[in-house]
Protein backbone atom coordinates (compact mmCIF):
# COMPACT_ATOMS: atom_id res chain seq x y z
CA UNK A 1 0.00 0.00 0.00
CA UNK A 2 0.66 3.10 0.22
CA UNK A 3 1.81 6.34 -2.77
CA UNK A 4 5.36 4.03 -3.50
CA UNK A 5 3.23 1.36 -4.66
CA UNK A 6 3.39 0.72 -8.78
CA UNK A 7 0.17 2.19 -10.45
CA UNK A 8 -1.77 -0.96 -12.51
CA UNK A 9 -3.48 -0.73 -15.52
CA UNK A 10 -5.69 -3.19 -17.42
CA UNK A 11 -6.37 -2.78 -21.59
CA UNK A 12 -8.34 -5.16 -23.00
CA UNK A 13 -8.24 -4.98 -26.50
CA UNK A 14 -10.57 -5.26 -29.68
CA UNK A 15 -11.47 -9.20 -30.59
CA UNK A 16 -14.75 -9.57 -30.69
CA UNK A 17 -15.89 -13.02 -28.76
CA UNK A 18 -12.51 -14.06 -28.18
CA UNK A 19 -12.53 -10.94 -25.57
CA UNK A 20 -14.34 -13.84 -23.50
CA UNK A 21 -10.66 -14.33 -22.41
CA UNK A 22 -10.92 -11.36 -20.23
CA UNK A 23 -12.99 -13.57 -17.84
CA UNK A 24 -10.17 -16.11 -17.17
CA UNK A 25 -7.33 -13.08 -16.91
CA UNK A 26 -9.92 -11.48 -14.09
CA UNK A 27 -10.29 -14.55 -12.76
CA UNK A 28 -6.30 -14.87 -12.18
CA UNK A 29 -5.93 -11.51 -11.27
CA UNK A 30 -8.69 -11.75 -8.48
CA UNK A 31 -7.65 -14.95 -7.10
CA UNK A 32 -4.13 -13.34 -7.02
CA UNK A 33 -5.25 -9.81 -4.97
CA UNK A 34 -3.26 -8.27 -7.96
CA UNK A 35 -4.43 -4.55 -7.28
CA UNK A 36 -5.70 -2.25 -10.64
CA UNK A 37 -6.14 1.17 -10.52
CA UNK A 38 -7.35 2.04 -14.00
CA UNK A 39 -8.88 -0.12 -17.30
CA UNK A 40 -8.92 0.48 -20.73
CA UNK A 41 -11.46 -1.64 -23.29
CA UNK A 42 -11.48 -1.46 -26.92
CA UNK A 43 -14.35 -2.51 -28.47
CA UNK A 44 -15.48 -6.21 -28.18
CA UNK A 45 -12.94 -5.49 -24.76
CA UNK A 46 -14.76 -2.50 -23.80
CA UNK A 47 -17.47 -5.42 -22.67
CA UNK A 48 -15.31 -6.56 -20.03
CA UNK A 49 -13.35 -3.35 -19.14
CA UNK A 50 -16.62 -2.17 -18.28
CA UNK A 51 -17.42 -4.82 -16.11
CA UNK A 52 -14.19 -5.50 -14.81
CA UNK A 53 -14.50 -1.44 -13.58
CA UNK A 54 -17.47 -2.29 -11.43
CA UNK A 55 -15.07 -4.99 -9.30
CA UNK A 56 -18.01 -8.07 -9.85
CA UNK A 57 -16.82 -11.80 -9.83
CA UNK A 58 -15.52 -13.32 -12.19
CA UNK A 59 -18.71 -16.12 -12.70
CA UNK A 60 -20.78 -13.12 -12.48
CA UNK A 61 -18.51 -12.05 -15.67
CA UNK A 62 -19.36 -15.10 -17.24
CA UNK A 63 -23.28 -15.22 -16.64
CA UNK A 64 -23.53 -11.74 -17.88
CA UNK A 65 -21.36 -11.98 -21.15
CA UNK A 66 -23.81 -15.02 -22.57
CA UNK A 67 -26.65 -12.22 -22.38
CA UNK A 68 -24.77 -10.11 -24.22
CA UNK A 69 -23.49 -12.70 -27.19
CA UNK A 70 -27.39 -13.81 -28.12
CA UNK A 71 -27.59 -15.69 -31.22
CA UNK A 72 -30.38 -12.69 -32.15
CA UNK A 73 -27.62 -10.26 -32.02
CA UNK A 74 -27.34 -10.08 -36.47
CA UNK A 75 -30.87 -9.05 -36.90
CA UNK A 76 -31.44 -7.62 -40.66
CA UNK A 77 -27.97 -8.83 -41.57
CA UNK A 78 -29.34 -11.54 -43.86
CA UNK A 79 -31.79 -8.91 -45.81
CA UNK A 80 -29.50 -5.86 -45.76
CA UNK A 81 -26.65 -8.07 -47.02
CA UNK A 82 -29.23 -8.83 -49.60
CA UNK A 83 -30.07 -5.59 -50.72
CA UNK A 84 -26.40 -4.69 -50.48
CA UNK A 85 -26.52 -6.78 -53.77
CA UNK A 86 -29.14 -5.99 -55.37
CA UNK A 87 -28.58 -2.20 -55.44
CA UNK A 88 -31.58 -1.49 -53.08
CA UNK A 89 -29.51 -1.05 -50.03
CA UNK A 90 -29.67 2.82 -49.14
CA UNK A 91 -26.27 3.49 -47.02
CA UNK A 92 -24.82 6.29 -45.64
CA UNK A 93 -22.62 7.02 -42.54
CA UNK A 94 -24.94 6.27 -39.73
CA UNK A 95 -25.65 2.94 -42.10
CA UNK A 96 -25.06 -0.59 -40.75
CA UNK A 97 -25.81 -3.89 -42.32
CA UNK A 98 -27.39 -4.81 -38.83
CA UNK A 99 -30.70 -3.65 -37.03
CA UNK A 100 -28.89 -2.36 -33.66
CA UNK A 101 -32.37 -2.56 -31.91
CA UNK A 102 -31.05 -6.06 -30.60
CA UNK A 103 -27.71 -4.92 -29.61
CA UNK A 104 -28.69 -1.75 -27.95
CA UNK A 105 -31.27 -4.15 -25.69
CA UNK A 106 -28.77 -6.36 -24.90
CA UNK A 107 -26.17 -4.02 -23.47
CA UNK A 108 -28.91 -1.54 -21.80
CA UNK A 109 -29.78 -4.91 -19.90
CA UNK A 110 -26.46 -4.75 -18.67
CA UNK A 111 -25.45 -1.13 -18.79
CA UNK A 112 -28.45 0.42 -17.86
CA UNK A 113 -28.13 4.01 -16.34
CA UNK A 114 -24.33 2.61 -15.39
CA UNK A 115 -21.93 6.18 -15.09
CA UNK A 116 -18.40 6.44 -15.65
CA UNK A 117 -18.54 8.04 -12.36
CA UNK A 118 -20.43 4.42 -10.28
CA UNK A 119 -17.16 2.88 -11.59
CA UNK A 120 -14.76 1.50 -8.62
CA UNK A 121 -11.84 1.71 -11.29
CA UNK A 122 -11.54 4.65 -13.63
CA UNK A 123 -12.22 3.25 -17.18
CA UNK A 124 -11.79 4.86 -20.39
CA UNK A 125 -13.02 3.17 -23.26
CA UNK A 126 -11.84 3.85 -27.17
CA UNK A 127 -13.53 4.43 -29.90
CA UNK A 128 -12.76 6.51 -33.54
CA UNK A 129 -14.51 9.51 -34.79
CA UNK A 130 -15.66 8.19 -38.58
CA UNK A 131 -15.18 11.54 -40.03
CA UNK A 132 -12.13 12.73 -39.05
CA UNK A 133 -10.50 9.18 -38.55
CA UNK A 134 -9.11 9.62 -34.81
CA UNK A 135 -8.93 8.40 -31.97
CA UNK A 136 -11.63 9.43 -29.40
CA UNK A 137 -11.30 8.89 -25.57
CA UNK A 138 -14.66 8.21 -23.49
CA UNK A 139 -14.28 8.41 -19.74
CA UNK A 140 -17.25 10.38 -18.19
CA UNK A 141 -21.10 10.15 -18.99
CA UNK A 142 -22.89 6.72 -19.81
CA UNK A 143 -21.09 4.00 -20.29
CA UNK A 144 -23.77 2.69 -22.42
CA UNK A 145 -23.36 5.07 -25.34
CA UNK A 146 -19.47 4.32 -24.58
CA UNK A 147 -19.29 0.79 -25.26
CA UNK A 148 -22.31 0.93 -28.16
CA UNK A 149 -19.86 3.65 -29.83
CA UNK A 150 -16.57 1.20 -29.32
CA UNK A 151 -18.55 -2.01 -30.35
CA UNK A 152 -19.80 -0.14 -33.65
CA UNK A 153 -17.52 -2.94 -36.36
CA UNK A 154 -17.99 -1.37 -39.26
CA UNK A 155 -19.66 -2.19 -42.31
CA UNK A 156 -21.77 -3.97 -39.44
CA UNK A 157 -23.03 -2.13 -36.78
CA UNK A 158 -24.44 1.32 -37.23
CA UNK A 159 -22.14 4.42 -35.82
CA UNK A 160 -23.51 5.82 -32.65
CA UNK A 161 -23.21 9.58 -31.61
CA UNK A 162 -21.99 10.77 -28.43
CA UNK A 163 -21.82 14.67 -28.12
CA UNK A 164 -22.72 15.48 -31.44
CA UNK A 165 -19.82 12.98 -32.77
CA UNK A 166 -20.28 9.94 -34.82
CA UNK A 167 -18.64 7.22 -33.49
CA UNK A 168 -17.46 3.68 -34.55
CA UNK A 169 -15.17 0.50 -33.69
CA UNK A 170 -12.16 2.01 -31.50
CA UNK A 171 -10.05 -1.37 -33.66
CA UNK A 172 -10.07 1.31 -36.27
CA UNK A 173 -7.72 3.76 -34.60
CA UNK A 174 -6.06 1.93 -31.64
CA UNK A 175 -6.83 -1.40 -31.62
CA UNK A 176 -4.98 -2.13 -27.93
CA UNK A 177 -4.58 1.31 -26.61
CA UNK A 178 -1.63 0.83 -24.64
CA UNK A 179 -0.65 4.07 -24.99
CA UNK A 180 -4.15 5.66 -23.24
CA UNK A 181 -2.83 3.90 -20.06
CA UNK A 182 0.42 5.15 -20.53
CA UNK A 183 -0.88 8.62 -20.19
CA UNK A 184 -2.95 7.26 -17.74
CA UNK A 185 -0.04 7.22 -15.73
CA UNK A 186 0.49 3.46 -15.79
CA UNK A 187 3.47 1.61 -14.55
CA UNK A 188 2.45 -1.95 -15.06
CA UNK A 189 0.32 -2.52 -17.79
CA UNK A 190 -1.63 -5.76 -18.09
CA UNK A 191 -2.50 -5.79 -22.08
CA UNK A 192 -4.59 -8.47 -23.30
CA UNK A 193 -5.11 -8.52 -27.14
CA UNK A 194 -6.26 -10.68 -29.76
CA UNK A 195 -5.10 -10.80 -33.86
CA UNK A 196 -8.46 -10.85 -36.59
CA UNK A 197 -8.44 -13.96 -38.15
CA UNK A 198 -7.68 -14.25 -41.83
CA UNK A 199 -9.63 -16.28 -44.34
CA UNK A 200 -8.45 -18.44 -46.57
CA UNK A 201 -11.12 -18.51 -49.45
CA UNK A 202 -12.92 -14.78 -50.40
CA UNK A 203 -16.09 -15.77 -51.67
CA UNK A 204 -18.54 -12.96 -51.26
CA UNK A 205 -18.22 -8.90 -50.99
CA UNK A 206 -18.51 -9.39 -47.30
CA UNK A 207 -15.29 -11.58 -46.97
CA UNK A 208 -13.38 -9.47 -49.05
CA UNK A 209 -14.42 -6.13 -46.28
CA UNK A 210 -13.49 -8.59 -43.34
CA UNK A 211 -10.32 -9.27 -45.22
CA UNK A 212 -9.19 -5.88 -45.95
CA UNK A 213 -10.50 -4.55 -42.20
CA UNK A 214 -8.45 -7.67 -40.78
CA UNK A 215 -5.37 -6.92 -42.51
CA UNK A 216 -5.32 -3.08 -41.69
CA UNK A 217 -6.26 -3.78 -37.67
CA UNK A 218 -3.86 -6.95 -37.73
CA UNK A 219 -1.41 -4.10 -38.87
CA UNK A 220 -2.11 -1.59 -36.34
CA UNK A 221 -1.83 -4.03 -33.88
CA UNK A 222 1.47 -4.80 -34.16
CA UNK A 223 2.76 -1.63 -35.43
CA UNK A 224 0.86 0.16 -32.27
CA UNK A 225 2.80 -2.43 -29.78
CA UNK A 226 5.46 -2.32 -31.41
CA UNK A 227 6.09 1.85 -30.52
CA UNK A 228 4.63 1.69 -27.19
CA UNK A 229 7.01 -1.31 -26.14
CA UNK A 230 9.50 0.74 -27.21
CA UNK A 231 8.44 4.31 -25.69
CA UNK A 232 6.85 3.35 -22.79
CA UNK A 233 8.83 3.90 -19.75
CA UNK A 234 6.21 1.40 -17.70
CA UNK A 235 6.76 -2.25 -18.25
CA UNK A 236 3.74 -4.05 -20.61
CA UNK A 237 3.16 -7.67 -20.03
CA UNK A 238 0.99 -8.74 -22.99
CA UNK A 239 -1.20 -11.59 -22.49
CA UNK A 240 -2.50 -12.55 -26.34
CA UNK A 241 -4.28 -16.18 -25.74
CA UNK A 242 -3.91 -18.67 -28.53
CA UNK A 243 -7.22 -20.36 -30.01
CA UNK A 244 -6.99 -23.54 -32.01
CA UNK A 245 -9.50 -21.96 -34.59
CA UNK A 246 -10.95 -18.90 -36.13
CA UNK A 247 -14.32 -17.88 -33.60
CA UNK A 248 -17.09 -16.17 -34.74
CA UNK A 249 -19.54 -14.16 -32.69
CA UNK A 250 -22.23 -16.65 -33.00
CA UNK A 251 -19.47 -18.92 -31.10
CA UNK A 252 -21.11 -18.24 -27.51
CA UNK A 253 -21.25 -21.71 -26.74
CA UNK A 254 -17.71 -21.98 -26.38
CA UNK A 255 -17.24 -19.03 -23.96
CA UNK A 256 -15.94 -20.94 -21.60
CA UNK A 257 -13.11 -22.67 -23.75
CA UNK A 258 -12.06 -18.63 -24.59
CA UNK A 259 -12.36 -17.58 -20.99
CA UNK A 260 -9.78 -20.88 -19.89
CA UNK A 261 -7.53 -19.52 -22.83
CA UNK A 262 -7.47 -16.09 -21.31
CA UNK A 263 -6.52 -18.01 -17.64
CA UNK A 264 -3.80 -19.94 -19.43
CA UNK A 265 -2.27 -17.14 -20.97
CA UNK A 266 -2.77 -15.29 -17.64
CA UNK A 267 -0.87 -17.56 -15.46
CA UNK A 268 2.18 -17.62 -17.49
CA UNK A 269 2.53 -13.95 -17.19
CA UNK A 270 1.82 -14.24 -13.59
CA UNK A 271 5.01 -14.59 -12.17
CA UNK A 272 6.46 -11.48 -13.73
CA UNK A 273 4.17 -9.28 -12.80
CA UNK A 274 4.62 -10.38 -9.37
CA UNK A 275 7.88 -10.09 -9.32
CA UNK A 276 7.66 -6.35 -10.77
CA UNK A 277 4.85 -5.75 -8.07
CA UNK A 278 6.93 -6.97 -5.38
CA UNK A 279 9.83 -5.13 -6.32
CA UNK A 280 8.53 -1.94 -6.31
CA UNK A 281 6.88 -2.09 -2.55
CA UNK B 1 21.50 11.63 -63.65
CA UNK B 2 22.40 10.77 -59.66
CA UNK B 3 25.46 11.21 -58.15
CA UNK B 4 25.66 8.17 -55.82
CA UNK B 5 26.89 9.61 -52.14
CA UNK B 6 30.44 7.50 -50.65
CA UNK B 7 30.15 7.41 -47.21
CA UNK B 8 26.57 8.08 -46.61
CA UNK B 9 23.93 5.88 -48.01
CA UNK B 10 20.46 8.20 -48.13
CA UNK B 11 17.05 6.43 -49.24
CA UNK B 12 14.46 7.90 -50.43
CA UNK B 13 10.74 6.31 -49.73
CA UNK B 14 7.87 7.64 -51.21
CA UNK B 15 4.80 5.92 -49.62
CA UNK B 16 1.37 5.49 -51.20
CA UNK B 17 -0.95 9.37 -51.89
CA UNK B 18 -1.83 8.14 -55.71
CA UNK B 19 -1.13 10.98 -57.97
CA UNK B 20 0.32 13.35 -54.84
CA UNK B 21 3.05 10.71 -55.09
CA UNK B 22 4.14 13.23 -58.16
CA UNK B 23 5.38 15.56 -55.46
CA UNK B 24 8.72 12.97 -55.19
CA UNK B 25 9.79 14.44 -58.50
CA UNK B 26 10.08 18.15 -57.55
CA UNK B 27 12.25 16.65 -54.17
CA UNK B 28 14.49 14.56 -56.83
CA UNK B 29 14.96 18.39 -58.88
CA UNK B 30 16.00 19.49 -55.48
CA UNK B 31 18.46 16.68 -55.35
CA UNK B 32 19.86 16.92 -58.84
CA UNK B 33 20.16 20.27 -58.55
CA UNK B 34 22.20 20.35 -55.46
CA UNK B 35 23.73 17.09 -57.01
CA UNK B 36 22.72 14.65 -53.68
CA UNK B 37 22.98 11.47 -54.74
CA UNK B 38 20.17 8.59 -53.77
CA UNK B 39 21.41 5.08 -53.26
CA UNK B 40 17.54 3.09 -52.26
CA UNK B 41 14.24 4.26 -53.78
CA UNK B 42 11.34 2.44 -51.87
CA UNK B 43 7.63 3.26 -52.89
CA UNK B 44 4.38 1.85 -52.01
CA UNK B 45 0.70 2.21 -54.25
CA UNK B 46 1.33 5.44 -56.36
CA UNK B 47 4.77 6.26 -54.94
CA UNK B 48 5.81 2.84 -56.34
CA UNK B 49 5.34 4.64 -59.81
CA UNK B 50 7.67 7.23 -59.14
CA UNK B 51 10.20 5.23 -57.06
CA UNK B 52 10.55 3.34 -59.90
CA UNK B 53 11.11 5.93 -62.78
CA UNK B 54 13.35 7.72 -60.60
CA UNK B 55 15.45 4.73 -59.92
CA UNK B 56 15.21 3.47 -63.78
CA UNK B 57 16.94 7.10 -64.00
CA UNK B 58 14.04 9.17 -65.88
CA UNK B 59 14.64 13.16 -66.10
CA UNK B 60 11.76 14.41 -64.52
CA UNK B 61 10.28 15.82 -67.52
CA UNK B 62 10.37 12.13 -68.68
CA UNK B 63 8.33 10.94 -65.70
CA UNK B 64 5.85 13.72 -66.12
CA UNK B 65 4.55 12.88 -69.81
CA UNK B 66 4.80 8.59 -68.77
CA UNK B 67 2.59 9.29 -65.71
CA UNK B 68 0.11 11.66 -67.71
CA UNK B 69 -0.34 8.85 -70.18
CA UNK B 70 -0.31 6.40 -68.08
CA UNK B 71 -2.46 7.65 -64.88
CA UNK B 72 -5.70 8.90 -66.58
CA UNK B 73 -9.60 8.26 -65.59
CA UNK B 74 -9.20 6.23 -68.66
CA UNK B 75 -7.99 3.30 -66.37
CA UNK B 76 -11.12 2.90 -64.41
CA UNK B 77 -13.21 3.51 -66.84
CA UNK B 78 -13.75 -0.15 -67.62
CA UNK B 79 -16.20 -1.27 -64.95
CA UNK B 80 -15.58 -5.11 -64.82
CA UNK B 81 -19.24 -6.70 -65.48
CA UNK B 82 -18.04 -10.01 -63.95
CA UNK B 83 -17.68 -8.33 -60.72
CA UNK B 84 -21.26 -6.56 -61.17
CA UNK B 85 -22.21 -10.42 -61.14
CA UNK B 86 -19.97 -11.34 -58.95
CA UNK B 87 -22.00 -9.41 -56.00
CA UNK B 88 -25.43 -10.08 -56.90
CA UNK B 89 -24.72 -14.10 -57.44
CA UNK B 90 -21.35 -14.55 -55.76
CA UNK B 91 -22.07 -19.00 -55.90
CA UNK B 92 -22.84 -18.70 -59.74
CA UNK B 93 -20.08 -16.42 -61.06
CA UNK B 94 -17.59 -17.92 -58.76
CA UNK B 95 -16.90 -15.30 -56.42
CA UNK B 96 -13.16 -15.20 -55.22
CA UNK B 97 -10.30 -13.22 -54.59
CA UNK B 98 -9.63 -11.46 -57.46
CA UNK B 99 -12.45 -9.62 -56.89
CA UNK B 100 -12.33 -6.12 -58.27
CA UNK B 101 -15.03 -2.88 -59.62
CA UNK B 102 -12.90 -2.22 -62.18
CA UNK B 103 -11.72 -4.38 -65.27
CA UNK B 104 -7.57 -4.20 -64.96
CA UNK B 105 -6.75 -5.32 -68.44
CA UNK B 106 -6.32 -1.12 -69.44
CA UNK B 107 -3.96 -0.23 -66.36
CA UNK B 108 -1.75 -3.53 -66.70
CA UNK B 109 -1.36 -2.44 -70.84
CA UNK B 110 -0.61 1.36 -69.50
CA UNK B 111 1.78 0.08 -67.17
CA UNK B 112 3.67 -2.23 -69.45
CA UNK B 113 3.72 0.08 -71.94
CA UNK B 114 5.62 2.73 -69.76
CA UNK B 115 7.85 0.81 -68.53
CA UNK B 116 7.92 -2.12 -70.66
CA UNK B 117 10.31 -5.33 -69.74
CA UNK B 118 12.48 -3.37 -67.25
CA UNK B 119 13.23 -5.27 -64.37
CA UNK B 120 14.42 -4.50 -60.98
CA UNK B 121 18.00 -6.00 -62.46
CA UNK B 122 17.85 -2.34 -64.65
CA UNK B 123 17.69 0.39 -62.15
CA UNK B 124 20.46 3.14 -61.71
CA UNK B 125 19.15 2.90 -57.87
CA UNK B 126 18.26 -0.86 -56.02
CA UNK B 127 14.65 -0.27 -56.01
CA UNK B 128 12.01 -2.14 -53.83
CA UNK B 129 8.44 -1.83 -54.22
CA UNK B 130 5.90 -2.82 -51.15
CA UNK B 131 3.03 -4.33 -51.66
CA UNK B 132 0.36 -7.00 -48.82
CA UNK B 133 0.18 -10.97 -49.14
CA UNK B 134 -3.63 -10.51 -49.36
CA UNK B 135 -4.03 -14.09 -47.17
CA UNK B 136 -1.68 -13.32 -44.38
CA UNK B 137 -1.61 -9.70 -44.28
CA UNK B 138 1.87 -9.19 -44.35
CA UNK B 139 4.13 -6.66 -45.80
CA UNK B 140 5.90 -8.30 -48.98
CA UNK B 141 8.99 -6.55 -50.43
CA UNK B 142 9.72 -6.62 -54.46
CA UNK B 143 12.86 -6.12 -55.55
CA UNK B 144 13.42 -8.61 -58.53
CA UNK B 145 11.43 -9.20 -62.08
CA UNK B 146 9.37 -7.22 -63.96
CA UNK B 147 9.12 -3.80 -62.43
CA UNK B 148 5.60 -3.09 -63.82
CA UNK B 149 3.90 -6.09 -62.46
CA UNK B 150 5.61 -4.92 -59.22
CA UNK B 151 4.04 -1.68 -59.81
CA UNK B 152 0.93 -3.64 -60.68
CA UNK B 153 0.82 -5.17 -57.28
CA UNK B 154 1.18 -2.51 -54.97
CA UNK B 155 -1.32 0.06 -56.70
CA UNK B 156 -4.05 -2.65 -55.95
CA UNK B 157 -6.52 -0.90 -54.25
CA UNK B 158 -8.78 -2.34 -52.15
CA UNK B 159 -12.36 -3.30 -53.75
CA UNK B 160 -10.95 -1.32 -56.86
CA UNK B 161 -8.54 -3.58 -58.52
CA UNK B 162 -8.46 -7.06 -58.47
CA UNK B 163 -5.20 -8.59 -56.69
CA UNK B 164 -2.19 -9.31 -59.04
CA UNK B 165 -0.23 -12.59 -58.53
CA UNK B 166 3.71 -12.38 -58.49
CA UNK B 167 5.38 -15.91 -57.78
CA UNK B 168 1.97 -17.37 -56.99
CA UNK B 169 0.79 -14.55 -54.20
CA UNK B 170 -2.27 -12.84 -54.19
CA UNK B 171 -1.17 -8.97 -54.04
CA UNK B 172 -2.79 -6.04 -52.72
CA UNK B 173 -1.98 -2.46 -52.15
CA UNK B 174 1.49 -1.84 -49.91
CA UNK B 175 -0.80 0.73 -48.44
CA UNK B 176 -2.58 -2.21 -46.57
CA UNK B 177 0.47 -3.54 -44.31
CA UNK B 178 2.12 -0.04 -44.40
CA UNK B 179 1.79 3.22 -45.85
CA UNK B 180 5.00 4.56 -45.55
CA UNK B 181 7.31 1.72 -45.95
CA UNK B 182 10.84 3.29 -44.00
CA UNK B 183 11.39 -0.24 -42.50
CA UNK B 184 12.24 -1.29 -45.86
CA UNK B 185 15.21 1.14 -46.13
CA UNK B 186 15.90 0.84 -42.41
CA UNK B 187 17.20 -2.94 -43.32
CA UNK B 188 18.91 -2.16 -46.21
CA UNK B 189 21.64 -0.61 -43.77
CA UNK B 190 20.95 3.02 -44.94
CA UNK B 191 21.94 6.08 -43.09
CA UNK B 192 19.58 8.78 -43.92
CA UNK B 193 16.39 8.52 -45.52
CA UNK B 194 14.27 10.73 -47.41
CA UNK B 195 10.28 9.83 -46.31
CA UNK B 196 7.52 11.23 -48.17
CA UNK B 197 4.31 10.73 -47.26
CA UNK B 198 0.92 11.56 -47.91
CA UNK B 199 -2.35 11.22 -45.42
CA UNK B 200 -5.16 9.54 -47.14
CA UNK B 201 -7.92 12.06 -48.20
CA UNK B 202 -11.26 11.27 -46.58
CA UNK B 203 -14.82 11.29 -48.05
CA UNK B 204 -16.28 14.38 -48.35
CA UNK B 205 -19.98 12.59 -48.05
CA UNK B 206 -20.29 9.01 -47.32
CA UNK B 207 -23.79 7.89 -49.51
CA UNK B 208 -22.94 4.24 -50.21
CA UNK B 209 -21.14 1.31 -48.82
CA UNK B 210 -18.26 1.20 -50.92
CA UNK B 211 -17.89 4.98 -49.89
CA UNK B 212 -18.08 3.33 -46.54
CA UNK B 213 -15.22 0.53 -46.96
CA UNK B 214 -13.36 3.46 -48.56
CA UNK B 215 -13.92 6.09 -45.68
CA UNK B 216 -12.95 2.91 -43.21
CA UNK B 217 -9.68 2.26 -45.75
CA UNK B 218 -8.84 5.77 -45.31
CA UNK B 219 -9.13 5.72 -41.11
CA UNK B 220 -6.84 2.78 -40.90
CA UNK B 221 -4.41 3.74 -43.16
CA UNK B 222 -3.56 7.17 -41.85
CA UNK B 223 -3.30 5.89 -38.37
CA UNK B 224 -0.95 2.75 -39.46
CA UNK B 225 0.94 5.85 -41.12
CA UNK B 226 1.37 7.60 -37.84
CA UNK B 227 1.69 4.42 -35.83
CA UNK B 228 4.36 3.16 -38.15
CA UNK B 229 5.93 6.22 -38.88
CA UNK B 230 6.46 6.90 -34.71
CA UNK B 231 7.83 3.06 -34.51
CA UNK B 232 10.54 3.86 -37.04
CA UNK B 233 11.22 7.04 -36.00
CA UNK B 234 12.26 6.08 -32.69
CA UNK B 235 14.01 2.64 -32.98
CA UNK B 236 15.60 3.62 -36.12
CA UNK B 237 19.48 4.07 -36.26
CA UNK B 238 19.53 6.24 -39.28
CA UNK B 239 18.20 9.37 -39.37
CA UNK B 240 14.29 10.15 -40.88
CA UNK B 241 13.54 13.17 -42.49
CA UNK B 242 10.13 13.42 -43.20
CA UNK B 243 9.22 15.21 -45.82
CA UNK B 244 5.02 16.16 -46.24
CA UNK B 245 3.84 18.19 -48.89
CA UNK B 246 1.11 20.63 -48.00
CA UNK B 247 -1.75 21.23 -50.60
CA UNK B 248 -4.44 23.67 -50.32
CA UNK B 249 -6.14 22.22 -53.12
CA UNK B 250 -7.98 19.39 -52.87
CA UNK B 251 -6.30 16.42 -55.13
CA UNK B 252 -8.22 13.72 -56.24
CA UNK B 253 -7.59 10.30 -57.76
CA UNK B 254 -7.06 11.42 -61.24
CA UNK B 255 -6.08 15.10 -60.98
CA UNK B 256 -3.37 14.66 -63.43
CA UNK B 257 -3.59 18.28 -64.64
CA UNK B 258 -2.49 19.19 -61.33
CA UNK B 259 0.97 17.42 -61.23
CA UNK B 260 2.95 20.71 -61.85
CA UNK B 261 1.65 22.38 -58.74
CA UNK B 262 1.91 18.53 -57.03
CA UNK B 263 5.65 18.76 -57.74
CA UNK B 264 5.91 22.61 -57.13
CA UNK B 265 4.87 21.97 -53.82
CA UNK B 266 7.36 18.55 -53.54
CA UNK B 267 10.07 21.01 -54.28
CA UNK B 268 8.79 23.48 -51.61
CA UNK B 269 8.60 20.69 -49.00
CA UNK B 270 11.72 19.71 -50.08
CA UNK B 271 13.51 22.63 -49.79
CA UNK B 272 12.77 23.12 -46.40
CA UNK B 273 14.47 19.73 -45.17
CA UNK B 274 17.12 20.63 -47.57
CA UNK B 275 19.28 22.47 -44.75
CA UNK B 276 19.32 19.71 -42.56
CA UNK B 277 19.96 17.11 -44.96
CA UNK B 278 23.17 19.17 -45.73
CA UNK B 279 24.21 19.37 -42.67
CA UNK B 280 23.62 15.56 -42.03
CA UNK B 281 25.33 14.73 -45.29
CA UNK B 282 28.24 17.27 -44.30
CA UNK B 283 28.85 15.85 -40.94
CA UNK B 284 29.13 12.94 -42.16
CA UNK B 285 31.78 14.06 -44.72
CA UNK B 286 30.05 13.71 -48.09
CA UNK B 287 28.54 17.22 -49.13
CA UNK B 288 27.44 17.82 -52.92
Amino acid sequence: MGQSRKRVALVIGSGGIKCAAAIGMWRVLQAENIPIDSIVGCSGGSLYAALIAKNIGWQELETLSRSLWTNDIMQGYTENLKASKDGSLRYNERSGLVNDAVMNRNLQQIYGELSFSDLTIPLTIVATDLLLGEKVLLSEGSVFDAIRASLAIPIIFPPWEVNGRLLIDGAVSDPLPIDVAIQNGADIIIAMGFTMSYRQRLRSMTAVQEQVNSIYMNNLLSSTYAFFNLAHHAEIFPIVPEFDEPLTMFDTQKIPQIAESGMQATQEQLPHIRRLLASSQ
Amino acid sequence: MALVNENTRLALVIGSGSVKCAAALGLMKVLERENIGVNLVVGCSGGALYAASIALGWPVETSIDKTLSLWTRRVTEKRSRKAVLQIILPGLFHFDENFGLIDDSRLNRQLYGAFGEASFADTHIPLHIAATDFFDGEQVVLSSGLIWEAIRASLSIPYVFPPYRVAGRALIDGYQSDPLPVGIAIKEGIDIILAMGFESPYQERITSLMRYNFQISSVTSNNLLKTNFAFHNLAHHSEIIPILPEFTQRIHLFDTEKIPYIIDEGEKAAEQALPYLKRLLGATGVSG
